[in-house]
Order: C-alpha cells, then sequence, then structure tokens
C-alpha cells in the first residue's frame, strides 16, 4: 500500500481489542470562542494553540481524576503546526518521559498509541489535538491551497477549470445522489437539521439554533447544490484524551471506555469514480468489518454513531456505508427519525463538525465517552454498549469501535 | 479572445504533453502499458499496477455527464466570476475529469448526458493555452 502519509496504526487484530481505555476527557470552550472570534470585541486576541492545549489538558486530567504526574507520554496533534514538544511539557507544567508530535487528523494517532501502550512504550498518555484554523483565516479552496501541500489527485490541479474547493467534492457527490435517487436538496436538508437539533441540546455547541426546512432552502448555497447548512464549521479549539492500559484503567476514577476495534481503507485509484460514483461504499464496507471483527461485534450490537460530518451528503454515505440502512436510502432513514434520540442509530448526538465543533475527527471523541459512561444527560442514549467513530475523508475512512468497559 | 484563467498548477511536472495535446486539439490521457489503466490526474506510476510504463495517448473525447456543481464563492476573485458551472465527465475510455460546460449550464444539465469534447482558447500567467470542456454531443 503507499505511503498516505497518515499516523501508521496496528493492524486490527482481536487481540489488540479492548487492551487500552479512554480514561478521561478535555475540550475547549467551542461555542464561547467562537462567538468572540465573530464579534472580535475591543482588546480580543486570537487564542494561541498553546493555551488552547493547557484547557484541553487541564479539563481532561480533572475529568479522569488523576494526578497528572502519572502521564509518562505527551502526544501532540496538529494539522497546521503548533509548540514543539518540549515547549508544551512546560507549558502544561508537566515531566512525561516522553514527548512528541505523532500525526494530525484523528483516527490514525489512537489506535497508534494504543499500540505503543500495549507494547509497553508507554504507560498514561495523554493525546492533545490543537487547531486555530477560524482565526488565521484558513479557507479551504480557492488558491490559499498550495501545489506543495496536496497529492496529485487534490483540488489545486484543476485551478484551470475553477474547481477547488473542499466543499465541491462533496457537492458532486450530492448532485449524482440526487439525479440517482430521485431526491432533493429539501430532501437532505433534513440531515443537517436534525444534527442542528441535537446540537440545541449542547452547551458547547458552535451552532444550536435549530432551522427549518424552509430557512435551509433559503440559506445561501456554498458550492450549488449544498448550502451553508450542508457544510462543517471552521473554528479553533484543542482536545485532549487521557489513555492508558485497560487493566490500569479499572482502577482509575472514572468508569473505562475501551478501545475495540479500528480499521481503515483507502481509495487506491480512480479517485473521482469511486468517490462521486461510490461514495466510498468499498471501502467504509472494508474498513467497517474489518473493525467491527476486530470487536467481535456486528453493526447491529453498534448503538450510537458519530460520523464524520464534513458535509450532510458525506453522513448519508457513511449511515449507508457502515450498513445501518441499504445503499440511497439514507436520506429517508433519518427523515423516518432513525438517526436520532430513539432511532435505529443516534447518529452526530452532540452535533458533529456541522453543528458543535470542527476538530477534525477529535470533537466528537469526548461525546462518544460521555456516552458510554452515561454522562449523556438530555441525550443519553439508553441501554448502550458499543459507539462507532468514523473519520472519512474524500478518499480514505478510519472507523474506531469504542465499548463500555466493564 | 482568449479566456483569463486561474494558472495550470501543473505545467511542467510530467504534464507538458496533456497540455501540449491540448494545443493540438488532441485530449491526451496516461495509458499504461502494463495492465492498460488509464489513470486521471496525471501519476509517476500506475496506481492500478505500480508500473512507470505510462505513455499519453489519445482518447475519444466523448462521455457521458456523471455530475455537476456550481461555485457560489468567489475563490478566484475576478478571475472566475461566480457563479461558475463545473462538471464531472466519465470519459468513454474509463476516467472520470473535471471540467467546465461549453454551449449548456448546469440546470439543462442531465445525468449520463453523452457530452464530447472542445477545446477553448485561455491565457493564464504561464501564457496561452487550450481548455479542454465539454460540450453536447
Amino acid at each position: 500500500m503507499a505511503d498516505h502519509g497518515m499516523t501508521p496504526m496496528p493492524p486490527s487484530l482481536r487481540e489488540y481489542s479492548r487492551k487500552a481505555s479512554i480514561v478521561g476527557v478535555g475540550e475547549t470552550d467551542y461555542a464561547r470562542d467562537y462567538a468572540a472570534e465573530r464579534k472580535r470585541p475591543e482588546g480580543w486576541e486570537p487564542p494561541i494553540i498553546d493555551d488552547l492545549c493547557k484547557l484541553a489538558f487541564d479539563r481532561a486530567v480533572a475529568d479522569a481524576g488523576i494526578d497528572p504526574g502519572e502521564i509518562d507520554a505527551l502526544a501532540l496533534h496538529y494539522t497546521f503546526g503548533g509548540p514543539e514538544p518540549d515547549e508544551m511539557v512546560r507549558h502544561l507544567g508537566i515531566a512525561p518521559e516522553k514527548a512528541w508530535v505523532n500525526g494530525h487528523i484523528f483516527a490514525g494517532p489512537l489506535p497508534n498509541i494504543v499500540g505503543r501502550i500495549i507494547s509497553g512504550e508507554v504507560k498514561t498518555v495523554a493525546m492533545l489535538f490543537g487547531i486555530g484554523n477560524r482565526s488565521s483565516g484558513r479557507q479551504f479552496g480557492g488558491n490559499t491551497y498550495s501545489a506543495g501541500m496536496a497529492g496529485p489527485a487534490s483540488y489545486y490541479y484543476f485551478h484551470p477549470w475553477g474547481w477547488s474547493s473542499q466543499a465541491a467534492h462533496w457537492a458532486m457527490m450530492a448532485q449524482r445522489y440526487f439525479a440517482k435517487f430521485g431526491k432533493r436538496e429539501e430532501d437532505l436538508g433534513h440531515v443537517p437539521m436534525i444534527v442542528r437539533q441535537h446540537a440545541s441540546t449542547n452547551d458547547n455547541a458552535i451552532m444550536q439554533k435549530p432551522f427549518t426546512i424552509d430557512e435551509y432552502m433559503a440559506s445561501r448555497y456554498i458550492v450549488r447544490p449544498l448550502h451553508l447548512y450542508d457544510i462543517c464549521l471552521v473554528n479553533d479549539g484543542a482536545v485532549c484524551l487521557i489513555v492508558t492500559s485497560a487493566e490500569r484503567a479499572r482502577d482509575m476514577p472514572k468508569a473505562p471506555v475501551d478501545i475495540a476495534g479500528w480499521s481503515e481503507s483507502y481509495i487506491e485509484q480512480d479517485k473521482f469514480r469511486v468517490m462521486v460514483e461510490e461514495r466510498l461504499r468499498p471501502q467504509i464496507q472494508a474498513a467497517g468489518n474489518e473493525a467491527l471483527a476486530m470487536a467481535g461485534l456486528s453493526v447491529g450490537d453498534i448503538g450510537h454513531f458519530e460520523g464524520y460530518d464534513v458535509a450532510s451528503i458525506h453522513l448519508v454515505n457513511q449511515i449507508e456505508g457502515f450498513g445501518f440502512t441499504p445503499d440511497g436510502t439514507g436520506i429517508d432513514f433519518a427523515i423516518d427519525g432513525q438517526i436520532t434520540l430513539g432511532g435505529r442509530i443516534p447518529t452526530n448526538i452532540a452535533g458533529g463538525n456541522m453543528s458543535a465543533n470542527y476538530m477534525q475527527g477529535w470533537g466528537q471523541v469526548p461525546e462518544i465517552v460521555r456516552q458510554l459512561r452515561g454522562e449523556g444527560g438530555a441525550r443519553q442514549i439508553a441501554g448502550l454498549n458499543a459507539s462507532l467513530s468514523a473519520m472519512t475523508q474524500t478518499d480514505c475512512v478510519h472507523p474506531v469501535i469504542y465499548t463500555k468497559g466493564e | 479572445m482568449a479566456e483569463k484563467r486561474p494558472p495550470r498548477a501543473m505545467v511542467g511536472a510530467g504534464n507538458e504533453e496533456f497540455w501540449q495535446g491540448c494545443d493540438n486539439g488532441e485530449l491526451l490521457i496516461q495509458k499504461c502499458g502494463k495492465c492498460g489503466h488509464r489513470p486521471w490526474p496525471v501519476v509517476q506510476q500506475c496506481e492500478q499496477c505500480g508500473s512507470d510504463a505510462l505513455t499519453f495517448e489519445a482518447v475519444s473525447g466523448n462521455g457521458k455527464l456523471a455530475s455537476w456543481c456550481t461555485f457560489e464563492r468567489p475563490y478566484y476573485g475576478d478571475l472566475m466570476p461566480v457563479p461558475y458551472d463545473t462538471i464531472l465527465v466519465e470519459l468513454d475510455e474509463g476516467p472520470w475529469f473535471i471540467s467546465n460546460p461549453k454551449g449548456f449550464a448546469n440546470t439543462e444539465a442531465e445525468l449520463g448526458m453523452p457530452v464530447k469534447v472542445a477545446f477553448l482558447d485561455c491565457e493564464d500567467s504561464h501564457g496561452a493555452f487550450k481548455l479542454p470542456v465539454f460540450e453536447r454531443a
């Protein structure tokens, strides 16, 4: 397989299942920081990654109820750069034996750390992700992307045709989906509308105000046929996960959440056809089945899904691809109430990337931990034992399965 | 008159033949000498079999409309005034090709609509060139 530039994951072996657990989570004040960035009151300064990371770290340690001295390793994850490990260690006021930069977007790094815990290389790890792409004015399209940053199939290639935006990938998918399955914009609009309803129960969601289908239709287009509400947010923030061996986790204050399965699959050829026609279905199925087999579970055992809703249509692709509903029926499934509380598979239950926060996959893990601990409050999924997250991009998918620790 | 366009990012690095082909009114797509795969965009090694025995060969220029979307945000400022249409064409030889429609708008687009290549006189910061676009077949 080609080198995809992602954090390497150990193989999806049965004996690696439930060997490590998440024992603490911390997040920054996404909603408050976003509002301040928009208003830019007198004296406002953009948040720096150092401080965002420290806040998430302090909260994760407090959540875990452990002494920070128990943390022997600090794994740092930045998509667009951040402080050097020694600098961050000083800023956090800890003295781990090991601190290093371990990749960026979510999924790969977590199994990677589990592998290091299993091998005995590290014991209790603080995994920190921090990003400041909102305050830096980052645009996910046009000339802001340089040729040096993207692979040959990425969008800088298509400048002469004016085709250059992350959202345009999802727009091409959605348009073909509409034509193929006889759906319309106002049908798809139910998906972000439901995710927004979920966000309305989350005090830390950036967008909490519900909208109607009429409001959805009246909203501006980003790339037609996709509206503003179909696309994820861009915001600043940090997430911290404290991970340790399942054995040690049993002696810690909080109910452990075990890492039960993982996998990954990439489009290796004909990217545009597989992305737009297949909507990554072969990749999602292959990786999903492998992660389930590793966890010793079937799709029917998964009671909660946190999909990568960088765009509404891509959440539909994942709900269908993992087998919660047949190909082409995801929108109807959502309209039928099946992706919300009380439905078959409550999905992006705290607001996902479209309404709660955009932490490149990391932001959905704290909700999984809360749900599996039974700390979901008004949005708690009853009787939950297993959750699935999926970091799903234009050309790859990284599912991770989490189970309630015994 | 040549239409001004955003720069061809890939001029050079194995892409010269593609753009030279366009200048000659031909759509040249790589073909793998080992497995026959037709990759697009340009690759250094075949994405199907890993061979580097790749040569540029003309395709028919015929295809079907596979999808389309309309840009509403001015990523390129005055160079590409919004809204403007982009399309995805499934070439008869296999590859899926990002382009622009010529002589029709996305509001008239239909899935599977037969299209054929045409070459538009354009100009970017590298100079004059011909841009492959697609019209109704």
